[in-house]
Formats: C-alpha cells, sequence, structure tokens
C-alpha cells in the first residue's frame, strides 16, 4: 500500500476511534479534574463549545481513548499484535487511575485499535502507520483550531446524547 | 499478522479465569450504571485488561507456560486476587467521586 495513502487512512480511522469511544464515555459530559474545567471554560470563552473543551480539557488531563489509541498503536509497532496493544492498555489503565480516571476509555481505546490494527493487517497496513496516523489525527482536534475543533466535538457529543448540562 | 494459537489461548485463558475468579472472590460482574462514572472494582473492568496485560508480558518476556492455557489462568487468577484485594488500596479513588 502506497505509505502516504495508509498513513491518511490510518488517521481517519485513528480519529474515528478515539472521538466516538471518548464521547460515548462521556468526555464531553463533565470535567474529570478541575484543570480540565478551566481549559474548557477557556475554550468556550474563545468562541468554542463548552463539552466540546470538556472533551480537550478531558484529553489533556488524563490518558483517555486518545493515548490509548496512539498508545496501542505504539506498543503493536514495539511488540507486536496483539502483546504491545494489551501492555499498552495495562499501561493506561495505571496511567488513568494516577489521573482520577476511572479508565474505561483509555483502555477501550487500546484494545480497540490493537483489534483494528490486526484486521488493517490483512489489508497491508502497518501498526507504523497508525503511530503516524494518530499523531495527525490528535492535531486536527488539538493542535489546529481550539474553537473550530470543540464546535465540531460539542456537535458529536449532543448527536450521541452525550453533552454536557453544565454552564 | 501471525498470532500463535497457543498465545491466543492463553489470552482467551486469561479472560474467563479473571472473570470466573473475581466473581468467586464477590466482585459485582459489572459496574453500577452509568458504567462510564463507575470506580467500582468488577468482574469484566478492570480484572480482564490486568490478566490480559501480565499474559502478554509474561509471553514477551518469554514465559509461555506449558499448554499456553495455564499461563493465562494463573494471570487471570492474580489479577482477580489483585482487583479483589489490592486495587483500591494501590490506586485509590479521588475523595469526591
Amino acid at each position: 500500500m502506497n505509505e502516504l495513502v495508509g498513513v491518511a487512512a490510518a488517521a481517519a480511522i485513528s480519529w474515528l476511534n478515539f472521538v466516538v469511544i471518548d464521547t460515548w464515555m462521556g468526555l464531553p459530559e463533565k470535567p474529570g479534574v478541575r484543570g480540565a474545567d478551566y481549559i474548557g471554560r477557556d475554550i468556550e470563552k474563545r468562541g468554542g463549545d463548552l463539552a466540546g473543551g470538556f472533551f480537550q480539557g478531558n484529553l489533556v488531563c488524563s490518558p483517555d481513548a486518545s493515548a490509548g489509541t496512539l498508545l496501542g498503536a505504539i506498543g503493536c509497532y514495539l511488540m507486536g499484535v496483539p502483546e504491545g496493544g494489551l501492555v499498552a492498555a495495562l499501561l493506561v489503565f495505571i496511567g488513568n487511575r494516577l489521573c482520577a480516571d476511572p479508565g474505561y476509555a483509555g483502555t477501550l481505546g487500546a484494545l480497540s485499535i490493537t483489534v483494528i490494527i490486526a484486521l488493517a493487517s490483512l489489508a497491508g497496513m502497518s501498526p507504523g502507520l497508525f503511530v503516524a496516523g494518530m499523531v495527525i489525527a490528535i492535531t486536527t482536534i488539538q493542535g489546529v483550531s481550539h474553537s473550530r475543533s470543540s464546535r465540531l466535538l460539542g456537535a458529536i457529543a449532543r448527536r450521541m446524547d452525550r453533552y454536557t448540562d453544565l454552564k | 499478522m501471525i498470532i500463535h494459537v497457543t498465545y491466543l489461548s492463553g489470552y482467551l485463558a486469561a479472560i474467563i479465569s479473571s472473570i470466573i475468579i473475581s466473581a468467586i472472590l464477590g466482585l459485582p460482574l459489572t459496574p453500577e450504571r452509568p458504567a462510564r462514572h463507575s470506580w467500582t472494582p468488577s468482574a469484566i473492568f478492570p480484572t480482564p485488561v490486568i490478566a490480559l496485560g501480565l499474559t502478554a508480558i509474561s509471553i514477551k518476556l518469554g514465559v509461555t507456560g506449558i499448554y499456553g492455557a495455564d499461563l493465562g489462568a494463573v494471570a487471570g487468577v492474580l489479577s482477580a486476587i489483585m482487583t479483589a484485594y489490592f486495587l483500591e488500596d494501590i490506586f485509590p479513588r479521588p475523595e469526591d467521586s
């Protein structure tokens, strides 16, 4: 498979993986720690969406499905499928607990990307493509425009019935 | 991609034994609802995740057991004991949860 096409496909798959899991696990509903609250409200002040801001704040403050997806891909790249992904899931769970997070989103993200990488390998996609793809995917959320990406995340949260009740 | 069948049986044994042993040790089968906000350790989370991680680490360290499944079964028992008795002491839940 052409490397650039592979990275683009892996970025799209990784983006869907972590955004859907994190939204489903309620990241836009409320900030897990005080830092996520500050980030969410600051993004809202800059023209963003509060629920999307909480999502982004929670991503920063604890290893959620985004970190699980990235570390799962790195684990599979370094240690093979599925060992690397399973070790990554355990380490992400420990990291979650250290960051005042129950750990559902992070571990589910690592386990799901392990399954996805195993299936994608049948189409000739290597774990390395997913490492690069996930870096691009997280950059679209955290690194380009906070206000625009938070509005998109807020719209997804509303669609999945996970929008915040906080004001 | 090659997943060795012996290792696959080890992972399956880890999942099954961790769920069964943690249920025997008195952990609830599932967390209370909504599960995404629950801090209660249960048979389906995080016990199998710990068991799978321990099994994978053992395999990568070259400890594969005799039949593969025996390694997973031992990892499942250890993870169930750890989740039932030590998890909340090692990683306590936040006070306001």
